[in-house]
């Protein structure tokens, strides 16, 4: 009965996650430019991979395998950030007009 | 294999559901208009095989997949880092031709 419980939780949680999954790939076709689909891609593997990776463990049950999938997590929780700043900074310094884009400008252009 | 039947289902339909969720964000990145769109796809087509993989490591019962799993969120990191950067620093570059100035050191630059 406890196993019936947990596991009906881990794919209650595993279904969440297949939802942001799919609000992700529906967020980079519906925004217009790349600045606005960074922020729906970041999406998936920040929310979405949490909620797999919570469902997965109440599948499993405490173990060295569930510890391993929270370690996956947390390196992505580091590392996204930093590849989603350099893909903006790449992005901003490579455009022509890039102001055309921006609702809000800056006088002068940081680089 | 996990011994709940209706559990192993619902995880193998996950899987082909973050299949076609790939498929799409590589419809994306053939489509983008600009390269920072097909980065942005490579990266959301790595996150979403690291979930596949954590998945078909919970469905199998075989822990060294979770291994792999996080050698592979290394690489995928890896690689989009590299690619940014090697274009920010070559467009530093072509910008300190273009001005003849060192745009490293003062780092503002007027538009």
């Amino acid at each position: 009965m406890i196993r019936f419980v947990t596991d009906l939780i881990g794919v209650v949680l595993i279904s969440s996650s297949m939802f942001v999954f799919a609000s992700s790939v529906l967020g980079i076709y519906r925004f217009r430019y790349v600045l606005n689909r960074m922020h729906s891609a970041a999406l998936c593997e920040t929310l979405g991979m949490m909620l797999l990776v919570s469902g997965l463990t109440f599948l499993l049950g405490i173990s060295w395998h569930s510890a391993k999938m929270i370690l996956i997590v947390v390196f992505l929780w580091m590392a996204s950030p930093v590849a989603s700043h350099l893909i903006a900074r790449a992005e901003v310094l490579t455009h022509a007009h890039i102001t055309d884009e921006l609702e809000v400008v800056d006088d002068e252009r940081h680089i | 294999m996990i011994n709940n039947n209706w559990v192993s289902l619902f995880l193998m339909l996950c899987c082909i559901f973050l299949g076609l969720t790939a498929l799409a964000s590589l419809v994306r990145a053939i489509k983008g208009p600009r390269f920072t769109d097909r980065l942005m796809a490579g990266n959301m087509i790595g996150t979403m095989v690291i979930a596949m993989m954590c998945i078909l490591s919970v469905y199998q019962n075989q822990s060294f997949l979770i291994d792999v799993a996080l050698v592979y969120a290394l690489l995928s990191i890896l690689s989009v880092v590299v690619l940014a950067r090697l274009v920010i620093i070559r467009r530093y570059g072509q910008l300190e031709r273009e001005m003849k100035t060192p745009v490293l050191e003062d780092r503002r630059i007027q538009k």
